[in-house]
């Protein structure tokens, strides 16, 4: 390619695929400001230009009238991706410094075995686990609650953790362990004072990844959760599901994905100092 | 080492047993459900043999909807990839507004399936959505995007591109960042123009974080069934069906649960030899031996 | 407070690591411990830390079993070849570190790590980083952590080979002094370079292929190699070795025609011998035996010269820079009142007698 040329055609192809991104969010942006009358006259896009904006939307979602109220979903999103992250990674990080530094051997089962049984369960269909979680729930009477989900989605998030702080522990050299030993620390002790403070950027990769698929879960929570705890997702999917109130449902997603969206910004951060490259292989 | 026998295991259960207490119930309870003649109107576990698993072979609507996962996971992904790296490539250097585009181009990844594909459902939609609206400006006709089998199939290989080449683009351009300056140099010096210097020196590089990143991809794409359950229900017919929502249909709306574990065993076994066997055929192919 | 390590055998795919290495630590004195790469040095240091496990063997201190006890209690330092510091600490932070867990107090903290910084001259670097430090600073970090604890067995691996040449010489300068205060602490310290095993050491150790091949005084080692393995391992350059043999009190080198009468070695019987000769008793001639250049480096202040007699090498240190090129003939004078004689088996049987002057300032 010529390299007059080369710059044009650069920022054009990133100036298109900006505008695919971004489509879905100015959508979802200029459709909940929207009314019935809005939506009913066919695609319009700017407001008062083409159409009178209101903020029924998100009146809405807040409780107003024919709407819901997604404070509290957001706040069992919240709870659930909360707990279940903080436990995927306290048992994740702890299971991957074990298959990081020693050597297990069981029969003919070895270290990277037990790193593939953790990272398999990321292959299993969520159909599969969901009907014998139901009846299990149900046995343990924790069907409907904030704490079967947990349980539930520390299953889907454990495995996130362990893959990202095993191939980050290799990447620490052992020799810290063994100075830490030979100042006096026992192996926890090791772990604790000499590992975990050098491992913040393992452990920010693998939070934010628990984050995010902790919080965009829509399948666990829709058949083990009801009435009860909603989730986020599932409040607007509920939404969806009745005859659509589109200046509801947007502003009802936007305000699902917000804190999502602030979630990368701040990996961006990340990334451009390189921390990421050492934690994402 | 001396006295650490003891502790290994305090760090490497917890975790372990956790995982396995929480997986091997439903694993046992679907192995010997798909055994079972547990249904809607008879929900219990009796013995029927492989009686399931016989009416599973006949069963032409779970196997079609096998092959169009195979395409739609491998067609997207490869989209994904190339879209992915295509990107990171241009955001990689001396770009303009560098920040601003790494921060759009991951956002889709961060925000939830079920809700975006609500949202693309308004788009998609035949008279009040955008896009025949803007197809309409440029003089085309519409489309019946989520009614019709071939359209229906685009728009769901759509919402998948945007929702995850992010993720293709964060791990591919975490590893561009993470790569040595020395190759690239020396490239340089030798005159390799930018075609060239890619293929020689960047790709190669790149070729561990890459069949990672493919594979990871991968594997999350066999689930493929949340979007479908919000974008078009399978529809029209079944020509948009998964396995994974086939498997809802199945076993939750229907509540064939015997039926239904039968078809999620084989459905789980199918796909963890296809993807052993494509992961093998990737690293083989890049020459990747002793890399994870 | 002595170490023993007795009978200590370590094999990994099949390769020796440690093959029956006994070797007592006394208190108070710098054990150095020398070898080439992949001798077993390292392995040694790993064990007697009870970091590396072996196949069979025991270590006692004053006759109590160690191998039971657990690394963090073995009352061990370590300083690693490649500067390991706990990057998250700053210097002070890192030197403080094993003294925190020992349960000192504030005050006993700050003043010991005062101390050791002082005595590795960091005094001023105590926020820093690790990773704001040259090299050599890092290394200092190190030794100032170890030193703080007072520990009773200190071990140092390899602790300059991944610093320059200059600094290496001026930290070897400095640790002579810092290890010989340290009082009743076991100091084994490993090397690949025989000037640093010499110069510091009080006791040397000459290791090769996991074994043990000979332990004395420095002077004493360097003296009387007991092996021609021994002798190339404690000579930088390597001493030359090559076969010979006595007839009737002549001495007749392979590949050389004249034959060489020497007193220290007249009275030994005939027969066939290996022998020895440092670099620096070989010469450049007018007259001599021919032999074809195969190498030559240039340090400075004095020029190597390799040459081949026959299929015999030889290494030829020289004053000074020298014009010699490669592939050229040069003509080799022996020193032959300087030939250490070894039997066939590469034992030695006798040492010439002349008086050490260039042994590290000894």
């Amino acid at each position: 390619m010529r390299p007059r040329l080369y710059p044009v055609f650069k920022y054009t192809v990133i100036a298109l695929w900006a505008c695919f991104v971004a489509g879905p969010f100015f959508w979802a942006m200029t459709t909940s400001f929207k009314d019935a009358n809005a939506v009913q006259g066919g695609a319009t896009y700017l407001p008062w230009i083409q159409y009178q904006p209101t903020a029924t939307g998100w009146r809405n979602i807040f409780g107003g009238a024919g709407g819901i109220d997604v404070i509290q979903p957001f706040l069992n999103s919240a709870i659930v991706t909360i707990a279940a992250s903080a436990i995927s990674l306290v048992l994740g990080s702890l299971a991957a410094y074990a298959l990081s530094r020693y050597r297990f051997k069981i029969g003919f089962i070895k270290n990277s075995d037990i790193v593939f049984f953790f990272v398999s369960q990321r292959i299993m269909p969520p159909v599969v686990l969901v009907i014998p979680f139901f009846y299990l729930l149900q046995w343990a009477g924790l069907l409907d609650t904030i704490a079967g989900l947990v349980i539930v989605t520390v299953a889907l998030l454990l495995p996130i953790a362990v893959w990202v702080m095993v191939d980050f522990f290799n990447g620490i050299p052992r020799e810290i362990d063994e100075m830490a030993m030979l100042d006096g620390c026992g192996p926890l002790q090791t772990f604790v004072r000499a590992i975990l403070p050098n491992s913040l950027p393992g452990l920010t990769v693998a939070a934010m990844f628990c984050a995010v698929f902790g919080w965009n879960d829509f399948f666990f929570a829709f058949r083990l959760t009801f009435t009860e705890v909603q989730t986020l997702p599932q409040a607007v999917v509920a939404l969806n599901s009745s005859i659509p109130p589109w200046w509801t449902l947007s502003a009802a997603a936007l305000f699902g994905v917000a804190p999502l969206v602030l979630l990368a910004i701040w990996v961006e951060r990340y990334l451009s100092k390189g921390n990421l490259s050492g934690a994402v292989r | 080492m001396y006295g650490l026998r003891r502790h290994k295991s305090m760090f490497l259960l917890p975790g372990l047993l956790t995982l396995l207490l929480i997986i091997i119930f439903p694993l046992l309870f679907t192995i010997r459900v798909s055994f079972s003649g547990w249904n809607v109107s008879s929900p219990q576990m009796d013995f029927i043999a492989g009686a399931n698993y016989a009416a599973m072979l006949h069963d032409s609507r779970f196997w079609s909807a096998i092959m169009r996962l195979i395409l739609l996971a491998g067609g997207t992904v490869l989209i994904q990839y190339v879209v992915g790296f295509g990107m990171a490539l241009l955001v990689w250097r001396d770009v303009r507004g560098r920040r601003f585009w790494r921060v759009l181009f991951l956002v889709p990844m961060m925000t939830t399936p079920v809700v975006m594909a609500a949202i693309w459902q308004m788009i998609f939609h035949e008279s009040l959505g955008p896009l025949n609206d803007l197809l309409g400006m440029l003089g085309l006709t519409k489309v019946a995007w989520l009614t019709e089998s071939g359209p229906a199939l685009v728009a769901l290989m759509t919402v998948e591109v945007w929702q995850w080449t992010p993720f293709m683009f964060l791990l591919l351009l975490a590893g561009l960042l993470s790569l040595p300056k020395e190759p690239f140099m020396a490239a340089a010096i030798d005159g390799a123009d930018v075609w060239r210097t890619f293929w020689k020196v960047t790709f190669p590089l790149m070729a561990p974080v890459s069949v990672a990143a493919v594979i990871i991809r991968l594997i999350e794409a066999s689930k493929l069934s949340d979007s479908v359950y919000v974008l078009t229900s399978g529809g029209p017919g079944s020509s948009t069906e998964t396995p994974g929502y086939y498997l809802y249909i199945q076993g939750l709306r229907d509540q064939q649960t015997g039926y239904s574990g039968a078809m999620s065993l084989t459905y789980l076994v199918l796909m963890i030899v296809t993807l052993t066997v494509v992961a093998a055929m990737l690293t083989r192919a890049l020459k990747l031996k002793g890399h994870s | 407070m002595t170490l023993s390590a007795t009978d200590l055998s370590l094999t990994v795919d099949g390769v020796d690591h440690l093959k029956s290495v006994t070797a007592t630590f006394e208190p108070g004195r710098l054990h150095t411990v020398i070898g080439r790469t992949m001798a077993g040095k390292t392995t040694l240091l790993r064990a007697l830390a009870g970091l590396q496990e072996v196949d069979s063997g025991s270590l006692t201190r004053d006759g109590a079993d160690l191998m039971r006890t657990p690394v963090w209690r073995r009352d061990t330092a370590m300083v690693y070849q490649q500067f390991i510091n706990y990057p998250h600490l700053s210097v002070f932070g890192n030197v403080a570190f094993p003294l925190r867990r020992q349960g000192l107090s504030r005050d006993e903290i700050q003043r010991r790590v005062s101390k050791s910084l002082a005595l590795v001259g960091l005094t001023g670097f105590e926020r820093r980083k690790p990773s704001q430090l040259s090299g050599g600073q890092q290394q200092r970090v190190a030794v100032a952590r170890a030193l703080a604890r007072g520990t009773g067995i200190l071990l140092l691996d390899e602790p300059l080979a991944n610093l320059d040449y200059k600094l290496r010489e001026q930290l070897r300068d400095e640790f002579k002094t810092l290890f010989s205060d340290q009082g009743d602490t076991i100091v084994v310290y490993t090397t690949t370079e025989p000037a640093e095993a010499m110069m510091l050491g009080d006791v040397v150790l000459v290791m090769h292929e996991g074994r043990i091949l000979q332990v004395g005084p420095p002077q004493e080692v360097f003296e009387r190699p007991a092996t021609t393995t021994v002798a190339s391992i404690i000579n930088d350059p390597p001493m030359n070795i090559f076969p010979g043999r006595i007839e009737g009190g002549q001495v007749t080198v392979a590949g050389f025609q004249a034959t060489h009468v020497s007193a220290h070695l007249a009275q030994l019987p005939d027969g066939a011998y290996q022998f020895g000769l440092r670099a620096t008793d070989v010469s450049l001639a007018s007259a001599g035996v021919e032999g074809a250049v195969t190498f030559v480096e240039i340090s400075g202040s004095e020029t190597f010269v390799h040459a081949a007699v026959g299929k015999t090498p030889f290494v030829i240190q020289i004053e000074g820079i020298h014009d010699v090129a490669l592939g050229d003939l040069v003509k080799l004078r022996l020193r032959p009142e300087r030939l250490y004689a070894f039997d066939e088996k590469g034992s030695l049987v006798r040492t010439p007698s002349y008086d050490l002057v260039s042994v590290g300032g000894r």
